[in-house]
């Protein structure tokens, strides 16, 4: 299992994610992700994936991400991602996936958005 | 048989393999309590003769002497029995010296040959006067008998013979314990010297050997022990060798040590010796030795001195062959019967024996039931290497733990019996813990096995995946043939295992050509499956719809529908006029391609009309992008293979890639593809590539070379 620590920062479930998610670590990145998505519903603090520790994504992990996204939109739950570093900025401008994400550019940014 | 096999292991295996050995440890415990009536027996006393062969008694100092009647002195003397006055005589000549103690291991029961009685009846003719001049040998030697402390030997009867009489010298003043007569070997009657000698004696003792000797040892026939007190009609008798020293310690006082279970010891004056329950000494023996032994015709001719007899104990008895009675010692000795009472005497100055008390048998079985308990506990966790390690250090501290108590103390500790009957406990220890480790491998072999098939499926899947990816996949030069508008190049290479990746190139009519490029995110069959959709659907949409964004929006839609492995797919799809040079283009999710031109190198603008990877988002309006190209220009459209190439430490990148297609500008767009491949390998430097490496190289010529 992947290590996901979390915080809470004004109302929100701060998720700090690290190191590369390439198709190996998917996997992982996908089962460590799920009791948080369970969390992930109406009412309950939006889900914040810190992505400053993150050097690397692949587009298994870009799937991970958009399988949570959806499944958080389902239950009308709140998941979005922060402070990218610029190759993995580089890979959502490229593959769009702020269109499938909510992205921004800090936490402090992102709580200031979603903790309200 | 098998069933009995079965039978057998799974009984092995009762209880984690520790039930069976519990029973089999009780039994052993129960065999060791009742050793005497099994053959172990045998193998405890060799242990025990053992112990005493490595560790024989030091006979350093020689305290007695023994004047044996041999085969010389026979020769010397004529035949035996010698008449007493020649005995006497003999005697006298050992009184010289002065001995401590005299004994003589031979019963005077009857009148000597040459008593004047005799000779009368014999010979009537006799005179009474001559008869009565006669000399009396047995009065003779009476007299030298008297002159020093002399012990005459007694042999014990369990049955009233002819003959047996009741021996008058028992032991003065001696107050056995309660109960001790009855642990003590009894006799009912005895073989001893003619009353007149016994008078003249100062002592008698018994010369009997263990009474045990002859029924629990037939077959070998090994003295081991010797009794020291013995009841004659209750009277109390000490054994020949011990009455010795008890007369040369002036009527030494004799006392005896005992507990709940019989005789502990014996004490003459200051002299203790341990002994069993029975009163039976266990003599530690030592080496036999011919040096103390005088032959009785060397003392009678007076060929020693007197004085080598002061300070000494000394015997007389047999040491002739046919005479004497032969003894087998521990230490594989034959010696003659008259040997142990010298060695009796040296135990008893010397203050050692050996020690088995009661006790010890219950040390014994403690040592079995907790070795047994240990092997138990241990033997089961352990591999079997070190199972047999563990046993084999058990058993040798075990059976040193003998050796050292006797070397230390003379005790007489059975450390082998226990090993001995720890074995069966210990072969079935290590038969489960064998059967556990064979029935282990047998499983791990299984498990090796399955991973390899299953390994072997997945391999079949990936090849079954990697087959149908390029299998639609087009050869472009055997596609455009002849083709003068433009020239395409085209390169796939799958990564060992992730990648869904594909390339496309057809003319939609006459005039307009479609290319297009696209990267599945998943691997093995599914996404080889999603590509092959996509590969199809694309190309018959946009053959169908003439407005390019709807077609890719059609796309999507087709795609989602059929997608429950919620898999993407990031596409670049672009359609040319190959009269006009007019581009356009859609882009969902992918990289933006290259374009070359005048030798420059630029990204198509994408940043407008982007989208996401076609099913990422569900339902994205996809909108198209327009450029003019110009003759010349080159259209590089690659995945993420060539920019996210790795060394290790650094992706190959867009830049590396700009720099590797100005350098193969001039070339052929085959040639140059090629070079891209060579130089992204290159960059890796040996490592495993981790996704399909895709390109496509496209070159306009224009109109005006077409019509040429």
């Amino acid at each position: 299992m992947m290590n996901l620590p979390t915080r809470e920062q004004a109302g929100v479930l701060i998720v700090s994610v690290s190191g590369r998610i390439d198709h190996t670590a998917s996997e992982e990145f996908t089962n460590s992700l799920e009791p948080l998505l369970d969390r992930c519903v109406q009412g309950e603090p939006p889900v914040l994936l810190d992505f400053a520790g993150v050097d690397y994504i692949s587009s298994a992990g870009l799937r991970v991400l958009m399988m949570a996204s959806r499944r958080a939109k389902a239950q009308q739950g709140i998941f979005a991602i922060a402070a990218l570093q610029p190759l993995v900025q580089e890979v959502f401008a490229i593959s769009r996936f702020n269109l499938i994400v909510p992205c921004y550019v800090s936490v402090d940014t992102a709580c200031k958005v979603l903790g309200a | 048989m098998k069933r009995l096999a079965g039978l057998l292991s799974a009984a092995i295996r009762a209880g984690r393999g520790r039930v069976l050995p519990l029973i089999l440890l009780l039994a052993a415990l129960m065999l060791l309590h009742g050793i005497e009536r099994t053959p172990l027996l045998s193998v405890r006393e060799t242990l025990f003769d053992q112990y005493q062969r490595h560790m024989p008694r030091a006979r350093d100092s020689e305290p007695v002497i023994v004047v044996g009647i041999d085969s010389q002195s026979l020769v010397a003397h004529g035949q035996w029995p010698w008449p007493r006055d020649l005995l006497a005589r003999l005697i006298t000549r050992i009184q010289a010296g002065n001995p401590l103690a005299l004994g003589i291991d031979i019963v005077f029961a009857e009148a000597d040959r040459y008593s004047p009685e005799l000779l009368s009846s014999r010979l009537p003719n006799l005179s009474p006067d001559t008869v009565a001049s006669l000399p009396d040998p047995d009065r003779l030697l009476a007299r030298t008998l008297a002159a020093q402390p002399t012990a005459l030997a007694v042999i014990g009867l369990s049955k009233a013979l002819p003959g047996s009489v009741q021996p008058a010298r028992p032991l003065p003043a001696f107050q056995g314990s309660q109960g001790l007569e009855n642990r003590l070997p009894q006799y009912v009657g005895a073989l001893a010297s003619r009353p007149l000698l016994e008078k003249a004696a100062a002592g008698e003792g018994l010369i009997n050997g263990s009474p045990g000797l002859t029924q629990a040892e037939p077959e070998r026939g090994v003295l081991r022990s010797v009794p020291t007190l013995a009841y004659i009609n209750q009277l109390p008798f000490l054994s020949l060798p011990l009455e010795m020293v008890r007369l040369a310690l002036g009527d030494g006082a004799v006392a005896v040590d005992s507990d709940a279970h019989g005789m502990t010891g014996i004490r003459i004056g200051d002299y203790r010796l341990p002994t069993g329950p029975n009163g039976a000494l266990l003599l530690h023996f030592g080496q036999a030795s011919s040096n103390y032994y005088l032959s009785a015709a060397d003392v009678l001719a007076g060929v020693h001195p007197p004085e080598m007899f002061k300070g000494r104990f000394v015997i007389v008895g047999f040491n002739s062959t046919g005479l004497q009675d032969r003894i087998v010692t521990p230490l594989g000795d034959s010696l003659p019967g008259i040997d142990i009472h010298a060695q009796v005497i040296e135990s008893l100055l010397g203050g050692n024996a050996l020690r088995r008390p009661a006790w010890m048998p219950l040390l014994e079985m403690a040592a079995l039931l907790l070795a047994g308990l240990l092997l138990i506990a241990t033997i089961p966790a352990l591999p079997p290497r070190y199972a047999l390690a563990t046993f084999v250090v058990l058993g040798l501290q075990l059976v040193s733990t003998g050796y050292l108590a006797f070397a230390k103390g003379l005790w007489l500790y059975d450390g082998l019996t226990p090993v001995l009957l720890l074995t069966p406990v210990f072969i079935l220890l290590l038969a489960n813990t064998l059967i556990a480790a064979d029935r282990q491998r047998r499983m791990a072999e299984l498990a090796l096995q399955n991973s390899r098939e299953e390994q072997a499926r997945a391999q079949g899947e990936l090849n079954a995946a990697r087959r149908i990816q390029m299998g639609l996949l087009p050869e472009p030069a055997r596609r455009f043939t002849g083709e003068t508008r433009f020239s395409v190049a085209a390169l796939l290479e799958p990564a060992q295992t992730v990648g869904g990746d594909y390339y496309d190139c057809f003319l939609l009519d006459g005039q307009r050509l479609c290319l297009a490029i696209g990267d599945v995110a998943g691997k093995g069959v599914p996404a080889s499956l999603f590509m092959a959709m996509s590969i199809t659907l694309t190309g018959m949409l946009a053959r169908r719809q003439p407005d390019l964004a709807n077609a890719v929006r059609e796309l999507e839609q087709e795609l989602s529908r059929q997608n429950a492995e919620s898999l993407f797919v990031t596409a670049f799809i672009t359609v040319l006029d190959l009269a006009s040079g007019r581009l356009e283009y859609v882009c969902a999710g992918h990289d933006a391609p290259l374009l070359l031109r005048d030798g420059q190198v630029s990204r198509l603008d994408t940043d407008a009309i982007g989208g996401p990877p076609l099913c990422a988002a569900g339902d994205f309006p996809y909108e198209t992008g327009n450029m003019q190209l110009l003759p010349g220009d080159r259209l590089c459209l690659f995945t993420d293979g060539v920019t996210e190439a790795s060394n290790g430490r650094e992706l190959f990148g867009i830049s590396r890639l700009q720099a590797t297609l100005q350098a193969s500008i001039k070339a052929a767009p085959q040639q140059a593809v090629a070079a891209l491949r060579d130089a992204v390998r290159a960059f890796e430097a040996g490592q495993a590539p981790a996704d399909d490496l895709t390109v496509l190289l496209f070159e306009w010529h224009g109109e005006k070379i077409s019509e040429r």
